[in-house]
């Protein structure tokens, strides 16, 4: 083998996390520019001076910055928790039970979340009006559930689709029922992928913007994307405000890939099988 | 223990038969091999007879009682995997006890029962360990032991060895007898392996293509093969086919120059035959008798020694045959040589319908 593939695998990589990260970079430099260093020209690399004051102020300058990120906290648990469940129960259902139409709900599953959610919003505006649930965590809950659940049952369908069908074949001739058989046998086995769907619906529901734009009205019921993108007044537009809070805004995220990531453990079948 | 008795039993999913209807009487204590190449629909009738699989057509009753309906774990049936299937989050204990424990057991019954198991098993230092934790085989022992605590009935195998290298097949085959001898319980055991299935059965169900081809006793199907499939399938090597019509001086093997006396009787009627003759049946000889009509010259094109045994490839008259001989002296590729065919071990069979000629109707 020669040497050469391996340059150019690396020139991909090093470009591809260069424009991925690069963003970031710039936004995690900026929080730590003072107001001039922003608007230099030209541009300023390496912040100087290099300041915290925008960290020292950031309550100040935005005090319900916490309550926004409390607010996508408790909406992003909620749909991690009630998707994972009804994705669950579903996903199990449609990859194990036999049902007779399962590959074509499966399909229907994946069409349906085919729409762009903006083009849900009008119907959903109305109705979440009528049942009173517009600016409620439930209705935003319950609305990016909706969203993601096509995704999650997909994931852990697939996940399911992995498990050898003997364990639980097995389960069944000692004498549990389908329900137990998912609850003692499915659910531990397939902790890992339960484990990186709830990371990653967890994240699109932290992420997600226009549901959460046109369902929290109410400025103290805003998430974190929708609260930070309402900074730029009307004369002004407060960068070192808009990246120390989104930079405060990923933290919680960060936190939570870094301790879910060790559990997501493959080989927690090993041994079932061969 | 119970006899189970299959009635007409068959299976289809929708237009496609996996298994056809067949009759089948399992002796209470008796040891049934399944036996067939895969997607023959031996699995599946095992599977019926788990209560795994719905029945399309037929009655399955266990110990004189219908059980088409009943559920798994009310059949008094307990099954061993081909993967072993073991919960890999519980320990070797749990695995073994968890049948116990959803009948509601008292605990202290069920440690002493899988205590027994794990005794006769050699398990016990293994009782506190993970599936992960544990080896082919004792893996296997652990899902052999899981369904002995529930003293079923029935005993189902579905391909338990095929997972094992070869040493270890052959030792937890031989364990496998031993256990059978000791406990008695009436075994399904479903193999595509005829080494198991001969050493193994008190009889052995040969399946092909969802049929039942043959039902006998491990001698009765190699000695007497009812069809062309099941003559090809049990013995290694496989058995010589050689496809022949009646001439006037006995069968003229077609494409050759090779022209066999009709033995006694096979097939006398037949026009076009099928001839079969075990690779154990032909005899090298030093000097053979020339006025022996069983004796034919031979050369030997190919010589393999597999130890104990070689297998000598022949041309004889153009025919190539197959013999087994004794591994301590054969001859060698090129070497000319004389054999002798045992005429009371040819079979004979029908080309068009592949049934063996029968020797009584002569």
């Amino acid at each position: 083998m020669t040497h050469r593939p391996r340059y150019v695998l690396y020139t991909l990589v090093g470009l591809s996390v260069f424009i991925s990260f690069f963003p970031i970079v710039w936004l995690i430099l900026t929080s730590f520019k003072n107001t001039a260093g922003i608007y230099a020209w030209p541009p300023q690399y390496w912040p100087s001076p290099f300041t915290f004051d925008n960290y020292t102020s950031i309550f100040t300058n935005s005090p319900e910055l916490l309550r926004y990120i409390l607010n996508s906290f408790i909406v992003g648990l909620g749909c991690t928790i009630v998707t994972l469940g009804c994705g669950g129960i579903a996903a199990y259902a449609l990859s194990r039970l036999g049902l007779r139409f399962a590959g074509m709900l499966m399909v229907g599953i994946l069409a349906v979340s085919m729409f762009p959610p903006v083009s849900l919003l009008p119907s959903l505006f109305q109705n979440f009006l009528q049942l009173g649930l517009l600016n409620t965590y439930t209705g935003l809950i319950l609305a990016h559930a909706g969203l993601f659940l096509p995704f999650s049952v997909w994931m852990l369908a697939s996940y399911f689709a992995t498990l050898p069908v003997e364990i639980e074949e097995a389960a069944r001739m000692d004498g549990m029922g389908f329900i137990r058989i998912f609850l003692t046998i499915v659910l531990p086995l397939s902790w890992p992928g339960f484990v990186a769907t709830g990371l990653i619906v967890f994240i699109f529901s932290w992420n997600e913007f226009p549901l959460s734009l046109v369902l929290m009205t109410q400025n103290a019921m805003r998430t974190a994307p929708v609260g930070i993108s309402l900074y730029p007044g009307e004369y002004a537009f407060p960068w070192e405000t808009i990246s120390t809070a989104t930079v405060l805004a990923i933290i919680p995220v960060l936190i939570i890939t870094a301790i879910f990531q060790k559990q997501i453990v493959g080989g927690l079948t090993a041994g079932a099988g061969k | 223990m119970a006899s189970v008795t299959l009635n007409q039993i068959g299976k289809s999913y929708g237009a496609v038969t996996a298994v056809e209807e067949f009759d089948l009487e399992i002796a209470d204590g008796e040891f049934l091999v399944l036996l067939g190449p895969s997607g023959c629909g031996k699995s599946t009738t095992l599977r019926m007879i788990a209560g795994l699989e719905s029945i399309t057509t037929g009655e399955l009753s266990i110990g004189g009682v219908r059980v088409n309906e009943t559920d798994p774990k009310d059949r008094g049936v307990a099954m061993v995997f081909q993967n072993y299937a073991l919960y890999p989050h519980k320990t070797v204990f749990d695995n073994m006890a968890m049948g116990l424990k959803l009948q509601k057991m008292p605990k202290a019954e069920i440690e002493k029962r899988v205590n027994d198991v794990s005794d006769l098993l050699g398990l016990n230092d293994y009782l506190m360990r993970k599936p992960a934790a544990l080896s082919g085989g004792q893996r296997q022992r652990v899902a052999i032991g899981r369904a002995i605590v529930r003293t079923p009935e029935v005993f189902l195998f579905d391909e338990p060895l095929s997972n094992l290298d070869a040493k270890l097949r052959v030792k937890m085959r031989m364990e496998l007898q031993e256990l059978h001898k000791r406990i008695g319980v009436t075994s399904i055991y479903v193999t595509h392996d005829q080494v198991e299935a001969m050493t193994l059965a008190d009889r052995i169900v040969i399946l092909n293509g969802g049929k039942v081809a043959q039902i006998g006793t491990p001698r009765d199907v190699y000695d007497n093969p009812e069809t062309e499939f099941v003559a090809g399938f049990i013995g290694s090597p496989a058995m010589n086919f050689l496809s022949a019509e009646a001439a006037q001086d006995g069968w003229k093997i077609t494409g050759t120059d090779l022209t066999l006396p009709r033995p006694q009787g096979l097939g006398d009627a037949c026009e076009v035959a099928t001839l079969g003759i075990r690779p154990e049946h032909i005899e090298v000889l030093e000097d053979g008798d020339a006025s022996d009509p069983w004796v034919f010259k031979a050369m030997v094109k190919l010589d393999e020694l597999l130890g104990a045994d070689a297998l000598l490839n022949l041309s004889v008259h153009g025919q190539e045959l197959l013999v087994r001989v004794d591994g301590t002296d054969f001859p060698q590729a090129g070497a000319k040589v004389r054999i002798r065919i045992d005429p009371n071990r040819v079979h004979g069979f029908d080309p068009a319908t592949g049934l063996a000629l029968s020797r009584a109707s002569i």
